[in-house]
């Protein structure tokens, strides 16, 4: 068991050396927003109007954690598991450089208009059988439309 | 409030309708035999089924689940215990290590034998290549499904 | 299980009371207590509150109690992580024991100093100590003492069997047995001899008395213990060297079982956490206002080093943890990245010429053999950083409330946890209760204490209890890492190919210190060297430790000096072990099971490696298809020789584990440094092995020297890396020399 001990020892240094005097430093900055049980702050902060479009991506921003296992909205990002996403709405199908698209969706024909992409997302494989696309249907409809807004939000910036 | 249906059980709870339905199995109905591991659909620790379909319950969120059965690892055993057949033959093959992932591998072992009850070996590799299990268990879950494969032809004729 | 949770703050009573979340009460202090070899007095009566306080329980020494339904049930002082020692461990004292299996239970030690793996210690203060009883109560009382100051209670280095399973499990047992024998020959009113123990009844066979243990427990639990209890000799063993079932694989496989991170406690609050993403930065500014309306919300917490966010429920901790922008201090740390680290490796091997450094082995004369050799070999490899990757991401859950704090968690080292969290609040250890539970996959990874002071210092701060979980994402980036290393040889071989001169200098040495010497292989002539290279990342030990690069090195090395020397691979390596009876058996045995020499398929390979580490001695062959893009491994052959397997299956298990856990390392898995960051974060990036690339795996386990156990959770992983790429030399001709796979190409 020497292995673990000598992975102990530098640790046990450094814990004995702050025994009792010397404990570990508490917050630089500590924000209390509201007490267990109380009701969450009134929603004054709620953003205008006029950025309802922003919280829209925003929106679409959280809801495309869904897709990051697969998939990059990034200018020259890398394909993952599936295509980097920069660019999509408007394009034709099965056109990103370097992904090896499922013969299915490299003989769909489909362009990929806001609508294309909707109805994609909400059930890959009925839109086209035979995708590799296994996973990432999101049978929300909000949600489909922030994700979407969100990747021409990032493709046009 | 939403109306879940929980292995066979409604369940009312009170979450923003986004949230992912292992944090409300876990957190809400305390049902914690259901794990978090990657939290973007990679791992498959966290698979439920969702009208006997396997999903990634980190990377679906709640409002997927209205109007469908959520079945979880505790839903599986019969009410006096009994395990399923996967679940006994996860136990005859000694699967488990540290046992983290287990009750997604089981999952989604069910689900497969659900739709074919007598896999090849390609067939388990593809329908399981979705569930990690970083103790390497994977030997054993290729023979524990077929136990669990073979016990269901067995059952049938008894 | 028994209801052992005593604390007042006994969470949700009926869900942490079913198993090992001990609430370990304060017991006064007094002598130090550890096993039943090497205590003058019986513990019991400072050790019952915290382990036995269930109804008609007896505790009859440390490690072993008896109830009124003759429910025996043995007490672990080691943590489960899936290496089954929960079973291997109650295995050895049922034996001797001769307690009825089927009536066994298994009660996990309390995070108390009485309960210290004092084998740990004493291994570490005389790691080359032979001391030929396997009772020692000199030595062992000694390195208890030690143990106990340096606060352990470890699970790791492949040494729970073979250490306190030889010397305390099995000693318990046959101790108890002794105990219960004397209680009945007493109260039977015959002598001790005529009585025999068997299936968890004493028995007198002249009078056909009989009668359970728990007749007896109380009277043997006033028993004086016995100095020297006797140790059966293998051909009476019944439980030792059989395949039993392990005890937690049912709870494992229907959802009941308890990891650190399903740790529930009433009102508790959740934390989301995001580090620097250099370590040693930290946090200049951060920017909350989106996060302080978003619903859930309760407390947002600049730590300095991190950033954490409490809320009602975790994703809405994360939900809101994900829109803070942070901005971080600069570091010396900034400027690192991975090509650059190699090439500092290779100048500081470069500046080192022949003789600077830390000489770690020497032997003869390097210099002048190599010089005079009629065929020189030479080699560099290299090995990246690894993260540990458990499956359940780091987590810890705390509460701090009037001047003392509970800590729930999964941990390597409970006692180590438990002081970290005293430490974290400035309070005394005893006013810290630490509550472990099985851990989802160690690796090493699970002795450290970032976690668990990160948990106190939150809780400390928030006036709840608070389960903080690390994302998928911190987990990967926030390890304690396998180091990544360069490694340089030099070998010389005579004009019969035999080598006459090893040198070997490479930039790392944590742990074993015999990880990069091969004193079974007979070379003459040794020089063995290392030069540190530290960066301001963490390291830490990783499953095999120093094994994990040293076994690939040198493995590799080996098979060029074969082929260096015209010859094959197995029968190099016999050469070079000749002699060596039990060496040779295991590789032998490997060659044996996997045909060694017979035709394979075009574009196929096999390779073989020799490791013996933590006491086992390991021979693996790999099979590799190279007929495709990438290399296919297809099936891995193990021979081992532990000693003795005290669980076969579980043995087994263990070596299907570390291949698995070895060809991530093999085929993909590298940590790289950008800017003094982790690149990586979640399995797209720091992939592991999923079940259609797992090879099939045979083992052939070898009994060689049932006094000399070895360990299991490890050995089984440095041959890995060199049996696969020496078999793809075999099939391409290519010699790969730096690791991962997915680096190398092969087209």
């Amino acid at each position: 068991m020497t292995a673990l001990f000598r992975a102990a020892a530098p640790i046990l240094v450094v814990t004995l050396a702050a025994c009792g005097s010397d404990p570990a430093p508490e917050p630089t900055e500590q924000i209390v927003v509201r007490e267990p049980g109380a009701e969450a702050p009134d929603s004054d902060t709620t953003p205008p109007a006029a950025e309802a479009n922003d919280s829209l991506i925003a929106a679409g921003k959280a809801a495309f954690n869904t897709c990051i296992a697969c998939h990059v909205v990034e200018k020259d990002g890398a394909n993952r598991v599936g295509p980097n996403l920069y660019g999509i709405v408007g394009q034709a199908a099965a056109s990103v450089e370097g992904f090896n698209y499922s013969d299915a969706l490299a003989s769909s024909g489909i362009t990929w208009t806001e609508e294309e992409l909707d109805a994609y997302i909400a059930n890959p494989a009925a839109k086209v059988p035979g995708t590799t696309m296994m996973a990432g249907a999101i049978t929300d409809a909000g949600r489909r439309e922030a994700i979407i807004a969100y990747i021409e939000n990032v493709s046009a910036n | 409030m939403i109306t879940l249906n929980v292995n066979g059980e409604a369940k009312d709870v009170d979450v923003d309708p986004a949230t992912p339905i292992l944090w409300v199995v876990r957190e809400n109905l305390k049902m914690t035999g259901t794990k978090f591991g990657c939290g973007v659909a990679l791992c498959g620790a966290c698979t439920v089924h969702l009208d006997g379909k396997p999903v990634r319950s980190c990377s679906t969120p709640v409002s997927e689940a209205d109007g469908k059965a959520i079945t979880t690892i505790e839903g599986l055993a019969e009410e006096d215990g009994t395990f399923s057949k996967v679940q006994q033959a996860w136990v005859d093959q000694q699967v488990a290590q540290c046992g983290y992932c287990q009750s997604g591998q089981i999952m989604s072992a069910t689900a497969l034998l659900k739709n074919n009850p007598n896999p090849t070996d390609e067939q388990i590799d593809a329908a399981m290549a979705g569930n990690i299990c970083r103790c390497g268990t994977y030997v054993r879950i290729r023979k524990a499904i077929k136990t669990a494969a073979g016990t269901s032809s067995e059952t049938q004729e008894a | 299980m028994a209801d052992t949770k005593t604390s007042e703050t006994a969470p949700k009573k009926g869900k942490w009371t079913r198993r090992a979340f001990i609430g370990a009460g304060v017991v006064a202090g007094g002598a130090l207590v550890i096993g039943v070899a090497v205590r003058p007095g019986n513990p019991i009566d400072r050790l019952s509150p915290m382990v036995a306080k269930g109804k008609g329980e007896q505790l009859i020494n440390a490690w072993v109690k008896v109830d009124a339904d003759n429910i025996v049930t043995a007490i672990i002082p080691h943590v489960e992580m899936g290496q089954g020692v929960f079973t291997s461990l109650a295995q050895m004292l049922a034996d001797e024991l001769d307690a009825d299996w089927s009536k066994v239970r298994i009660l996990e030690a309390p995070a108390d100093a009485k309960y210290v793996s004092h084998d740990i210690g004493r291994e570490f203060l005389a790691p080359n100590l032979e001391v030929p009883a396997i009772l020692e109560p000199t030595v062992g009382g000694t390195f208890l003492q030690l143990a106990t100051a340096m606060n352990l209670q470890i699970t790791g280095g492949s040494f729970s069997v073979r250490g306190t399973g030889q010397r305390a499990m099995r000693v318990a047992g046959a101790a108890a047995k002794e105990m219960l024998i004397a209680a009945a020959a007493e109260e039977w009113n015959v002598p001790a001899g005529e009585l025999r123990a068997e299936n968890s009844m004493i028995l007198h066979d002249k009078s056909s008395k009989s009668a359970p243990f728990a007749d007896f427990a109380a009277a043997a639990a006033d028993q004086g213990l016995p100095n020297k209890p006797k140790l059966k000799s293998p051909k009476d063993y019944k439980l030792m060297g059989k395949a039993m079932a392990r005890h937690d694989i049912p709870e494992k496989s229907n959802g009941t079982a308890l990891f650190g991170i399903d740790a529930d406690l009433p009102g508790m609050k959740y934390a989301a956490v995001k580090a620097a993403p250099v370590v040693g930065a930290t946090i200049e500014s951060m920017n909350v206002d989106t996060a302080k309306s978003m619903p859930g919300v309760l407390q947002i917490l600049n730590m300095g080093d991190f950033v954490a966010v409490v809320a009602d429920g975790y994703w809405q901790a994360q939900q809101a943890l994900g829109t803070i922008d942070a901005k971080y201090s600069k570091t010396e740390g900034d400027t690192l990245n991975q090509d650059a680290l190699f090439a500092r490796y290779a100048t500081v091997l470069d500046e080192a010429g022949d003789d600077d450094g830390d000489i770690e082995t020497e032997k003869g004369d390097v210099t002048e053999a190599f010089a005079g050799a009629a065929t020189k070999v030479e080699a560099e490899y290299k090995v990246p950083f690894l993260a540990h990757a458990t499956m359940e991401p780091m987590n810890c859950t705390a509460w701090v409330r009037d001047g003392k704090c509970d800590v729930w968690s999964g941990h390597q080292a409970p006692l180590m946890a438990r002081k970290a969290a005293a430490d974290t609040l400035g309070i005394d250890t005893d006013a810290v209760t630490y509550h472990n539970a099985y851990l989802g996959g160690g690796f090493g990874r699970r002795s450290e204490n970032d976690a668990i002071i990160m948990a106190t210092r939150i809780a400390k701060a928030v006036p709840y209890p608070v389960k903080m979980i690390w994302s998928r994402e911190e987990d990967t980036m926030h390890d304690h890492y396998r180091p990544s290393a360069t490694s340089r040889f030099q070998a010389g071989l005579d004009k019969d190919g035999k080598a006459v001169s090893w040198s070997n200098i490479h930039t790392h040495l944590f742990d074993p210190q015999e990880a990069p010497t091969v004193p079974y292989y007979n070379i003459a002539n040794h020089k063995i060297r290392k030069i540190d290279v530290p960066t301001h990342l963490r390291f830490g030990p990783w499953r095999s430790v120093d094994h994990s690069q040293h076994g690939y090195f040198i493995e590799s090395f080996v098979d060029e000096l074969a082929h260096a020397a015209g010859k094959d691979g197995y029968a190099y390596r016999r050469e070079l072990l000749a002699g060596s009876k039990r060496h040779l058996a295991v590789l032998d045995k490997a060659a044996e099971m996997a045909g060694w020499g017979k035709p394979l398929p075009e574009g196929h390979g096999r390779g073989i490696a020799f490791v013996p580490s933590f006491g086992t001695i390991v021979a693996e062959v790999a099979e590799v298809d190279m007929t495709g893009a990438k290399p296919k491994v297809k099936k891995i052959y193990v021979a081992a020789d532990p000693g003795f397997a005290v669980n076969p299956d579980g043995f087994a298990a263990q070596m299907e584990s570390s291949i698995a856990y070895g060809l991530t390392a093999t085929l993909y898995g590298e940590i790289s440094v950008k800017d003094g960051a982790v690149q990586q974060s979640n399995f797209h990036d720091y992939p592991i092995l999923r079940i259609n690339e797992m090879p099939e795996v045979e083992v052939g386990i070898i009994n060689g020297d049932h006094k000399r156990l070895g360990g299991a959770g490890e050995p089984g992983l440095p041959p890995l890396a060199p049996a696969v790429t020496n078999a793809i030399f075999a099939a391409t001709g290519k010699r790969v020399r730096e690791l991962p796979l997915s680096k190398v190409d092969f087209a």
